[in-house]
């Protein structure tokens, strides 16, 4: 890579194969895992345990989706410029971020569209039936069990799906996005 | 200071999601699971009311170690302008990041195997982790010394 390369400006195509690449990856991992665990909770006796496959799905995938900011940033200055300031780094994470709440969204509701109409059904029986196993006051099982039937109800369209998963998903890969600068960018030389 | 618009804009929203972290509690809500509160953080948050703080008895829209990464991001934060000023090697906050990290993993281990973690002491860690990121990130912010300047 040249000078001239790491000087030009940059145009929003130069983010989008890192934040495009990087976003899908990280959507399809997140919803085969979403999916595995899923299917082992619809399949799985109720225990009563509070780590429910379905609960362990959730800390992976929360986990796996945080770094993907950092791995845009990663991709970018492999492919774009190694040279790299806060604010791109803050853009390409948030955007990654924003992409795997997209993607993943989507994909979870072709499959139910597609594969498994039953899907949601099935997975909020086999949680409430694990929650009716647990050893636990009775109000605070129908408050959770309200409480879910609430969260995973016929309400949750597509779009409110995107509109409440994008902010916080977003922030997190930004900061990750900005770890991903510390780490992997560089400073332009400057000749003083 | 450097990137100082980008430090409040971030500050700005780590303020707001630590805020909205609370659930539905702070605005009168039955429950957080369900609540707008608790679908902001469900992409990234197991959300288990009995692995949560309560905040006007109704359990946070995040369990206790999110709510210990949230605000331990938030303090770690605001002290990076102060953390800046600091002038001996920073090396070790690389490794305090890695630390953090690592009780995370460990915690999480033994949790199953050995020892009960609480509500307390996963926020404890969380919010170690949480300044950890912060206080890493605070380079980002430094102004460049001039050579020949000290």
């Amino acid at each position: 890579m040249n000078e001239d390369e790491n000087t030009q400006e940059l145009s929003f195509g130069d983010y989008l194969p890192s934040i495009g690449i990087v976003g899908v990856i990280f959507s399809l991992v997140s919803f085969v895992i979403g999916l595995f665990f899923g299917y082992q909770q619809i399949n799985a006796e109720p225990t009563g345990s509070i780590m429910s496959p379905m609960m362990f799905s959730g800390i992976v995938i929360c986990l796996v989706s945080a770094l993907a900011g950092l791995l845009a940033v990663w991709h970018f200055t492999r492919e774009v410029t190694p040279f790299m300031t806060l604010g791109q780094g803050a853009l390409i994470g948030f955007l990654t971020g924003a992409v795997i709440v997209l993607v993943s969204v989507v994909l979870n509701e072709l499959w139910i569209l597609l594969i498994d109409p039953e899907y949601t059904t099935k997975i909020m029986d086999a949680t409430i039936a694990n929650i009716e196993t647990m050893e636990m006051p009775e109000e605070s099982k129908q408050q959770m069990i309200d409480a879910m039937a609430d969260s995973m109800g016929e309400g949750q369209t597509i779009w409110r799906q995107i509109f409440w998963g994008v902010p916080v998903t977003g922030l997190l890969n930004l900061l990750s996005g900005l770890i991903g600068v510390k780490i992997f960018g560089e400073k332009k030389e400057e000749t003083f | 200071m450097e990137n100082v618009k980008s430090y409040w804009l971030i500050f700005a929203g780590l303020t707001i999601m630590l805020i909205l972290s609370l659930g539905g509690g702070l605005w009168g809500a039955e429950q957080s699971i369900g609540h707008w509160t608790g679908k902001l953080f469900e992409k990234v948050c197991h959300q288990d009311p009995l692995r949560s703080f309560k905040f006007n008895t109704v359990p946070m829209a995040v369990n206790s170690r999110c709510f210990g990464i949230f605000s331990g991001l938030w303090v770690g934060w605001l002290i990076i302008p102060f953390f800046i000023h600091l002038t001996f090697k920073k090396v070790w906050i690389n490794w305090i990041l890695l630390f953090a990290v690592m009780l995370q993993i460990i915690d999480y281990m033994g949790n199953h195997l050995m020892w009960e973690n609480n509500n307390t002491s996963r926020a404890v860690l969380g919010l170690l982790l949480g300044i950890a990121v912060s206080v890493f990130l605070s380079d980002l912010f430094q102004i460049k010394i001039k050579k020949g300047e000290s």
